[in-house]
């Protein structure tokens, strides 16, 4: 299995020392009340703390550029998007094309909670390993169905994805080519058939599992105990997010 | 389609929570009332990955080439399971690949999974043709999959339109929110067709997996 997440995830820093039920409550909170922030003049304190917690995760940058790629396209399109549409107050003008003040503001606004959530996002999941992370949100009350669905489909997804590349070699290997829509019905048959192999497949996981106890209560207790550093961290991130929650009602008033 | 984090206004993204949670709860209902809901967990589970998966094939659409949501199938073959895994599914592309968001998981979630849970039950009208009907499986295969995206692709254009741009006036917001739709409909014929293929595979090779949420606990 390939955990690409969980490739920094035994480093040791304080971040990662902290107890996964303490990390996820104190960072959720941050990334929630960075989704409040609307004012302009709060933008530099959350760079700021950003900044702060990569630098204690010891993330390597490279881990967080290479994570960020993808979603920075959703963001072009609105960097097109908005400072055309949004807005009445005319910064430069080319003929019919207008970039507008308040869209380029907004856009400003949007950039920076997006590259911060984005960031304390990684660092909450980059610095646990995601099992130990799944635990803490089951010990912090989600249903076991949604617990379980999680493990399994993990646990399943890069072999089930290997079935996929192996099958396609084997598709290219007879000839098949795929560059029109009629090659629909064959790659239909392909995802028919992940489906169809998962199925089957899933019969005898549960039939091992069963074997093994699942389903059955625990006879262990698996409990991680939080000890006053965990709660000094969380009492601290809490409140820089209600600190950021209460500026923002402060000082944001909608007409700019 | 997946919005990502920094997009929405805070409150749209605790309203996404309410509706995913309460979509989550009636899922998870369905799923308690059974003889022993653990049952078919494995199977849904492994059948989550496997639609994860199966998203990653790139149907060729000259001169590019697109891939598929594949929401109205996943209602097809899950049922009531089926909003559990769009939420783990995008849980998953969130925190692995950032395609979508944290903050934004529940807007998502009810963007994606409202329609899979109504795919779901548009397919069960093929029963009107009777189970067997290769007509009646792949024409609701077809609705359920085109609909399933189609709905996805409104409510998604409405929310992003709607909440993020404060100063657009309401004819741009009504023609842009048109133009986006309209956009989506060679999508909606492609993914439909795909997924009455699909379904008429299952039909032929593993007829169990189009009985929805009854086989995946048997």
């Amino acid at each position: 299995m390939k955990f690409q997440l969980d490739a920094y995830a035994s480093l040791n820093t304080l971040l990662h020392r902290w107890e996964p039920r303490c990390k996820i409550i104190a960072l959720m909170a941050l990334i929630f009340a960075f989704s409040f922030v609307s004012d302009l003049r709060l933008l530099p304190a959350m760079i700021v703390v950003t900044t702060i917690l990569f630098a204690a995760s010891r993330l390597p940058f490279s881990f967080l550029l290479h994570r960020l790629r993808l979603p920075v396209y959703f963001l072009l399109i609105m960097a097109v998007f908005l400072p055309l549409f949004s807005g009445e107050t005319v910064l430069v003008q080319a003929g019919p094309v207008a970039v507008k003040e308040e869209g380029c503001l907004q856009l400003l606004v949007i950039t920076v909670r997006f590259f911060c959530i984005l960031t304390v996002g990684i660092i909450l999941f980059g610095t646990t390993p995601f099992l130990n992370t799944i635990k803490a949100l089951r010990s912090l009350g989600l249903p076991f169905v949604l617990a379980d669905m999680t493990f399994f489909s993990y646990r399943y997804l890069y072999e089930i994805g290997d079935d996929l590349k192996t099958m396609e070699r084997a598709m290219k290997l007879r000839g098949f080519k795929g560059r029109n829509l009629g090659a629909m019905k064959t790659l239909a048959s392909l995802a028919g058939t992940i489906l169809v192999r998962s199925y089957e497949q899933s019969d005898r996981v549960y039939k091992a599992m069963s074997l093994r106890g699942y389903g059955q209560p625990a006879c262990f207790r698996d409990e991680v105990k939080v000890n006053s550093r965990d709660w000094i961290g969380l009492l601290i991130v809490i409140l820089v997010a209600a600190a950021f929650v209460g500026f923002e009602i402060v000082l944001y008033s909608p007409g700019g | 389609m997946h919005i990502p984090d920094g997009i929405l206004p805070a409150a749209v993204c605790l309203g996404g929570y309410v509706t995913a949670g309460a979509a989550t709860w009636y899922s998870l209902r369905k799923i308690g009332r059974k003889e022993d809901p653990r049952e078919g967990i494995p199977k849904a589970s492994l059948l989550t990955a496997a639609f994860f998966v199966a998203s990653w094939i790139h149907i060729p659409v000259p001169p590019t080439s697109v891939h598929l949501v594949l929401n109205g199938l996943l209602g097809v073959v899950l049922g009531c399971y089926a909003f559990p895994a769009i939420l783990i599914g995008l849980f998953f592309q969130a925190v692995m690949f950032q395609h979508g968001g944290l903050t934004t998981l529940g807007v998502n979630a009810t963007i994606m999974g409202v329609p899979a849970l109504l795919a779901y039950y548009l397919f069960q009208l093929r029963n009107i043709f009777g189970k067997d009907s290769r007509v009646g499986t792949g024409l609701f295969g077809f609705l359920a999959g085109a609909g399933g995206l189609g709905l996805a692709a409104v409510l998604a254009c409405v929310v992003l339109i709607t909440t993020i741009p404060a100063h657009v006036d309401v004819e741009t917001e009504r023609a842009g929110i048109y133009a986006l739709t309209l956009a989506h409909v060679p999508l909606m014929v492609i993914e439909g067709i795909f997924t009455a293929l699909v379904v008429l595979f299952l039909q032929r090779v593993k007829p169990a997996l189009l009985e929805g949420n009854r086989e995946i606990s048997a």
